[in-house]
């Protein structure tokens, strides 16, 4: 038994060593620097919780709160629809299903950024032209340019990627309901619809919470997708936390005050991830 | 296993030899090899052949040329590091400030190498650093301008001649839109094109000593920018159908194929638009921000200078090097190359583009770039951009102040 443990010591403290000095130390770090006026270098003063009523006050920070939990929980819901419909789908035996997974896998082997720079051109050239011939005056003008229709481009561009891994994560669980129960049910004389809400949601809920709190944290932390498609812009309607921190820390030298942005923001999303995970644990133990 | 095992261990050897090989500069064959840092994409080419010339000169000096994208974070991020490279060619902007105000340059004040530039440049860049820390941290180099770029074939075609006065100009963006042409070219999805217009009627209206007198209480956006504001949101009327759908590059290519007359942008466009179009007959004049012409001055800035690490272990190689670069005839080559302006004295521009800004660097009718001078933090050109999409002057003036007060409080 000891020796047993020994090794499992012995595997799990490397990691742990990498994860303190390239994670933890830096992120505490931060959160010591956020009670300072730290520019990024040079000499500093501590100045109390100075930094963090000021993010209070700040009118910029508010907006880039609102608009990232506006896009991160329309793209989570998108997200989460779209692979569990594409999931049931290659998970029936259609043709060439094993094709077609790999496939629908391909957008999350590409970079974000690169991405980002091919959809960037569709909203600039293709669409404009597919506007004009179509003579759909909204689709005539590249809508990254519309500060009310911007954040619509990023969710796409976004869902567009995440969708094929959260796609993988529900065929895993797909894959471990057994077939009998689907023909227990027709026998019974369930209809499609019966099948899916009495036997495939159910038995794949904890799939389901997995992927709802990781794809709310992913898109929670928005920043590639936006630096590729508008930069925050037009104006700053699509200025993420992410975005806004790194931009004012280490564009604009405030490094102290964006630590504390940083600090409040990763509270909040621990915050928002342990209230998913009560609620949606609940409801599949309820199941 | 044992085979995989072997393999991790190799490449965390090879990792750590490859991490010691960064670490000295001085390489087996007893030469220096001084790092050059480069905030321009747009220049690497010519570097590479200035740094060839120099090192045949120099046969016993190497200059690795590193110019990243993003550069102005890299070189903060290295600042931090307290990592800075022995040279560098950065723009003169808030960042060279804070790089002067951290003390970790080189001071030129005094010497013979100051001396070669035109005093107004040294005062500019001396501007960037504040009265906090007295010195002249860089060399200014080449310099940029903001200028009003024309198709000259759509110039003639519509009869128009080059305008002097705002009401002139703007007689000429009507006479353009009246014909059923595209008067301007924007490029408003990114946001940094917006202000090449705003510096030019903020360096006219608001005067150059604006910062200064904001600082001191003495001025603000809304008693001093009305104009600039009212005058932005009448520039825009004469844009194109998706003012802030289109970005820069595609910008250059729409200009270069003819789709409007006047482009607004600075020169460093100009060899960006003869790419796409190298047939293309262009000229450029200051834009006019006033009714006097005798008031209208073409802004123009530091767009590279030289600066040392005040800490490098070569300081006298790297000193030669800012001495050959500073020499007239290799500047003269720098500008030929980068259709840019010399900041060397004696040393001009003689491309015949450039013919309609040329008396400005003669007689000296030059102001330098507001926006340099706004504190970094505040990004103003997405303030600038939210405004030219919804046209709220007010509001957009007030958040201007009080932005620039909230980054300064911090």
């Amino acid at each position: 038994m000891n020796k047993k443990s020994n090794v499992f010591l012995v595997i799990a403290i490397p990691a742990f060593i990498l994860f303190f000095i390239f994670h933890t130390y830096p992120a505490l770090q931060g959160i010591f620097y956020s009670f300072t006026d730290w520019k990024g270098y040079g000499d500093w003063n501590f100045v109390g919780l100075k930094n963090y009523l000021n993010v209070f006050d700040d009118g910029r920070a508010g907006d880039a709160y609102l608009f990232t939990f506006k896009f991160a929980i329309v793209s989570t819901i998108l997200v989460n629809i779209i692979s569990l419909a594409v999931a049931i789908g290659l998970n029936s035996k259609i043709k060439f299903h094993k094709t077609l997974r790999a496939i629908y896998f391909l957008p999350y082997i590409l970079s974000i950024l690169i991405v980002g720079f091919i959809f960037n051109f569709i909203f600039a050239h293709f669409l404009p032209q597919l506007g004009d011939a179509l003579g759909w005056e909204f689709l005539s003008r590249n809508i990254l340019g519309n500060p009310d229709l911007a954040w619509l481009g990023i969710v796409l561009v976004a869902v567009w990627q995440a969708v094929s891994f959260n796609t993988i994560l529900y065929l895993a669980g797909l894959v471990t309901i057994s077939e009998d129960l689907y023909e227990a049910a027709s026998i019974d004389g369930a209809g499609v619809w019966t099948k899916f809400w009495r036997i495939t949601f159910p038995l794949i809920a904890p799939f389901f919470t997995i992927n709802m709190v990781l794809s709310l944290k992913n898109f929670l932390m928005v920043f590639d997708q936006i630096v590729a498609l508008t930069g925050g812009g037009p104006g700053k309607s699509t200025e993420s936390i992410s975005l806004l921190i790194y931009r004012g820390g280490f564009e604009g030298g405030e490094f102290a005050y964006q630590s504390a942005n940083a600090v409040i923001y990763f509270i909040v999303i621990i915050i928002f991830s342990v209230i998913q995970l009560k609620f949606l644990n609940k409801r599949e133990v309820e199941n | 296993m044992i085979k995989k095992m072997t393999a991790g261990v190799m490449a965390l050897a090879m990792g750590a030899s490859l991490l010691a090989g960064c670490s000295s500069d001085k390489a087996e064959d007893g030469k220096v090899t001084l790092e050059l840092f480069s905030n321009k994409s747009e220049s690497i080419q010519t570097y590479k052949g200035l740094i060839a010339e120099f090192e045949k000169q120099n046969p016993d000096i190497k200059i690795k040329l590193d110019a990243p994208p993003e550069a102005e974070t890299v070189l903060k991020t290295r600042l931090t590091k307290n990592d800075l490279p022995d040279l560098m060619s950065i723009a003169g902007n808030a960042t060279y400030g804070e790089l002067g105000r951290a003390g970790v340059l080189e001071d030129f004040s005094g010497s013979e190498l100051e001396k070669k530039v035109q005093p107004s440049y040294i005062d500019m860049v001396n501007r960037l650093v504040g009265p906090e820390e007295e010195g002249t941290f860089g060399l200014p180099y080449a310099t940029n301008a903001n200028a009003v770029i024309y198709n000259k074939a759509k110039f003639e075609e519509h009869g128009l001649t080059v305008p002097t006065t705002w009401d002139e100009f703007v007689a000429s963006l009507e006479k353009v839109k009246a014909a059923g042409d595209t008067p301007i070219y924007f490029t408003l999805k990114d946001a940094w094109t917006g202000m090449i217009a705003w510096n030019s009627l903020g360096a006219n209206v608001a005067g150059e000593d604006f910062a200064e007198k904001k600082n001191a209480g003495e001025a603000s956006f809304v008693e001093n920018y009305d104009e600039v504001a009212d005058k932005m949101a009448t520039l825009v009327k004469y844009g194109h159908k998706d003012n802030m759908g289109v970005a820069y590059g595609d910008g250059n290519n729409a200009f270069a194929n003819g789709k409007s007359v006047f482009y607004l942008q600075g020169n460093w466009a100009i060899p960006e638009i003869l790419k796409a179009n190298p047939d293309m007959e262009l000229g450029v004049f200051p834009m006019p921000v006033t009714n006097d012409p005798e008031q209208n001055k073409l802004v123009s800035g530091v767009d590279v200078l030289l600066t040392v690490n005040k800490d490098t272990e070569h300081k006298e190689e790297a000193m030669k090097f800012v001495e050959f670069m500073m020499d007239q005839e290799t500047a003269k080559k720098y500008i030929d190359e980068q259709k840019a302006f010399s900041a060397v004295e004696g040393v001009y521009q003689e491309n015949p583009v450039f013919e309609g800004i040329k008396g400005n660097f003669e007689t000296g009718a030059i102001t330098s770039f507001p926006d340099h001078y706004y504190p970094a933090g505040m990004g103003a050109e997405n303030l600038v951009q939210e405004f030219l999409i919804k046209k709220d002057k007010e509001k957009f003036l007030k958040k201007m102040d009080s932005e620039w007060e909230k980054v300064q409080n911090r």
